[in-house]
């Protein structure tokens, strides 16, 4: 079958009722994500897992996992919509990839062009949705193909360097990053060992067994330890929401800004490719990149419409992006993608090459209600985006309680267990210290979900080559991603040693 | 400040990477058929572990003490949600799910702001009520049912 019909199929699947339902929750809890600060859209998928698990729990299991993950992913690209408002319309970004939108947003809302910032903004981040949607189909095939040629040894090489990338990037001590990375890792490997049936770090306790849960790590780490910083942190803003006068643009103003939407899409669809480097950095790189190539660069931070256009576009294609290392090779480069993959395999969906063969449903039905996700948002985001501004009032007396009530009752559904509960209040606990101290979260959570697999791979390479561990050095492509590993992690510190700044990622 | 926790954190992985090494050494070595076993994977991780903490340790040695800005935190609202919590999640089995959920929003509610009182009590009973209306009888998922006194 070629890849049309796929698609095709795709389609007759995101289009049963109820998955458009749920690609429209989806994106209408995403964008209500983007727009709360405080929740972001790792945060608000590792909520919503427990949600739907328990939602699609009628429905056979392949059926199940595809709506389940219709409507997570709409939440992360639903986020990328939603957190341009707040930066246009209140100078603070709901999330961290909007943080460059302010520079120009927040102007342009001051001088009551408010509407057109917002309206372009959804437009751009439209288009950008669309043309990595087409990217994403065009190189799933190929991808995967080569992807099935590898063996274990360089899976294992190319789970390394995914593992190096986003602790690479990922906060402001390498060492911070990769010691949450290994801990991750090393938290992956308590329970049963898949291979030899051998109870590893258990100390005979029974809940130990089937392994630590991601679920409670990733919302104890992102959503209470989020909560907990807020309480502690309280502080007393002001907020004065500037007026929507007209929604949309003009001509010129459309056409100023089709340059820097196509730019912005294309630059955020590679980096979002990149493992490691994500919406954050995408928005951040396209907005350097529309300054130096501007004939009046000098415009830039006083509203000018291409400052909202290029980042709000590439952030956006940048989601679309971190989709295909996951689908097609099985690797999350974000913490988010992470989250998403540790939801299919609750699915005992496996992301990778296989994919596509083993449940056709999943990968392309996820694909078309992309495409469907999209329009919904443009069509949402446009009329609707003055009772989005109005999410940002809900008092935080109580959308806080109400956060950790539904954490409590997502992980308590799934895993029925109060030592899961205590393990989740414990792991509030810990996020809030470890981000408060630049100890970065989404490497660890990536450990936890890459670790066994991570390790099947090295053990598999390694008994295929009798325990001789040059197998991962003779291989080519193996020791390709290790020589890519390497540098990652050497560049950046030789660049700090050298007292340049490094761009980092916050977000995961 | 930070200096102090990064000191703490580095002396706690190493702890956790020896831990592991210690304990990965008293599993088995290889499984049948390989000659790799479980512990290998393990070890190697803890090893690395130990290394980073000892390079982490260093740094936060070298690095200056930094004047960071003291923010004010709020220390009270925050014991008083997390306790909540704890009993919350303590009592959820015993007491059941509408109950508590309802007791833990409102006292939560009323920590974080000491106002609307009426609303609060509404909107802790929508949630508990609904919660459990909606999973329990729609989903027919399990949640701690009301407790034996109660029915």
């Amino acid at each position: 079958m070629s890849t049309l019909d796929y698609l095709f199929q795709g389609f007759q699947t995101a289009l049963i009722w109820y998955n458009i339902l749920f690609a429209f929750v989806g994106v209408l809890i995403g964008t209500a994500v983007g727009v709360l600060p405080g929740i972001g859209p790792m945060s608000g998928v590792a909520l919503l897992i427990p949600v739907t698990a328990s939602i699609t729990g009628g429905l056979p299991p392949e059926h199940a996992a595809t709506s389940a993950i219709i409507l997570l992913a709409g939440v992360y690209y639903g986020a990328m919509y939603g957190g341009s408002t707040t930066s246009i319309l209140l100078n603070t970004p709901g999330e961290s990839s909007s943080v460059v939108t302010t520079l120009d947003g927040y102007q342009m809302a001051k001088k009551g062009r408010a509407g057109s910032a917002l309206s372009i903004a959804a437009i751009g981040s439209f288009v950008a949705g669309i043309i990595t949607l087409v990217a994403l189909i065009a190189l799933a095939k190929p991808l995967s193909a080569v992807a099935l040629k590898f063996g274990p040894a360089e899976y294992f090489s190319l789970m390394l360097l995914g593992l190096g990338a986003v602790s690479g990037l990922a906060g402001k001590s390498v060492t911070k990053a990769l010691i949450m990375t290994i801990f991750g890792l090393l938290l992956g490997t308590i329970g049963i060992d898949n291979v030899s049936g051998i109870a590893r770090f258990t100390f005979d306790v029974p809940w130990l067994y089937q392994g630590i849960e991601f679920l409670t790590i990733a919302v104890g780490l992102f959503a209470v330890g989020e909560v907990f910083k807020t309480i502690l942190e309280k502080e007393e803003e002001d907020t004065e929401i500037a007026r929507i006068n007209n929604l949309l643009p003009s001509k010129a103003e459309l056409k100023e800004s089709a340059g820097p939407i196509a730019r912005g899409s294309l630059l955020g669809f590679f980096v979002g490719i990149l493992p490691g480097a994500g919406a954050t950095l995408a928005s951040f790189f396209s907005y350097i990149l529309e300054k130096k190539i501007s004939k009046t660069p000098s415009k830039f931070g006083t509203g000018t419409i291409a400052g909202v256009a290029a980042p709000e576009s590439a952030n956006n294609a940048a989601s679309g992006g971190a989709m295909i290392p996951l689908l097609t090779l099985g690797i999350p480069g974000s913490g988010t993608t992470a989250i998403l993959m540790g939801a299919l395999m609750m699915y005992n969906v496996q992301p990778g090459p296989l994919l596509f063969e083993d449940h056709p449903q999943v990968a392309w039905g996820l694909i078309a209600s992309m495409f469907i996700g999209n329009i919904m948002l443009l069509i949402l985001n446009l009329p609707l985006v003055k009772v989005f501004a109005k999410i940002i009032q809900t008092p935080k007396q109580f959308l806080i309680p109400m956060i950790i009530a539904i954490s409590i009752f997502g992980v308590y559904a799934v895993q029925v267990s109060t030592y899961d509960l205590l393990l989740l209040l414990g792991c509030g606990l810990l996020g809030y210290f470890l981000s408060k101290n630049d100890y970065p979260i989404a490497p660890l959570v990536l450990g936890l979900v890459l670790g066994p697999m991570v390790e099947n791979n090295l053990r598999r390479a390694l008994t295929i080559s009798n325990g001789d561990f040059s197998v991962f050095l003779t291989r080519p492509i193996s020791l390709v991603f290790l020589i890519i590993t390497v540098l990652w992690l050497l560049i950046p510190f030789m660049m700090k040693r050298r007292g340049k700044d490094v761009i980092i990622n916050i977000e995961g | 400040m930070e200096l102090k926790f990064d000191y703490i954190a580095s002396v706690l992985f190493l702890a956790v990477g020896v831990l592991f090494i210690i304990g990965s050494r008293s599993l088995g070595s290889s499984s049948y058929g390989s000659a790799v076993g479980p512990d290998i994977f393990p070890l190697i991780l803890g090893s690395a572990l130990v290394l980073l903490s000892i390079r982490l340790f260093y740094e936060t040695f070298v690095t200056k003490n930094q004047q960071g800005t003291k923010e004010k935190l709020q220390y009270k609202p925050f014991l008083i949600i997390f306790v909540a919590t704890l009993v919350y999640i303590l009592t959820l089995e015993t007491i059941g799910y509408v109950i508590t959920t309802f007791l833990f929003l409102f006292v939560c509610f009323q920590t974080m702001e000491r106002s609307k009182v009426i609303l609060s009590l509404l909107i802790s009973a929508c949630f508990s009520g609904l919660v459990y209306f909606l999973y329990v009888e729609v989903l027919k998922g399990t949640l701690p049912d009301w407790p034996i006194w109660f029915q």
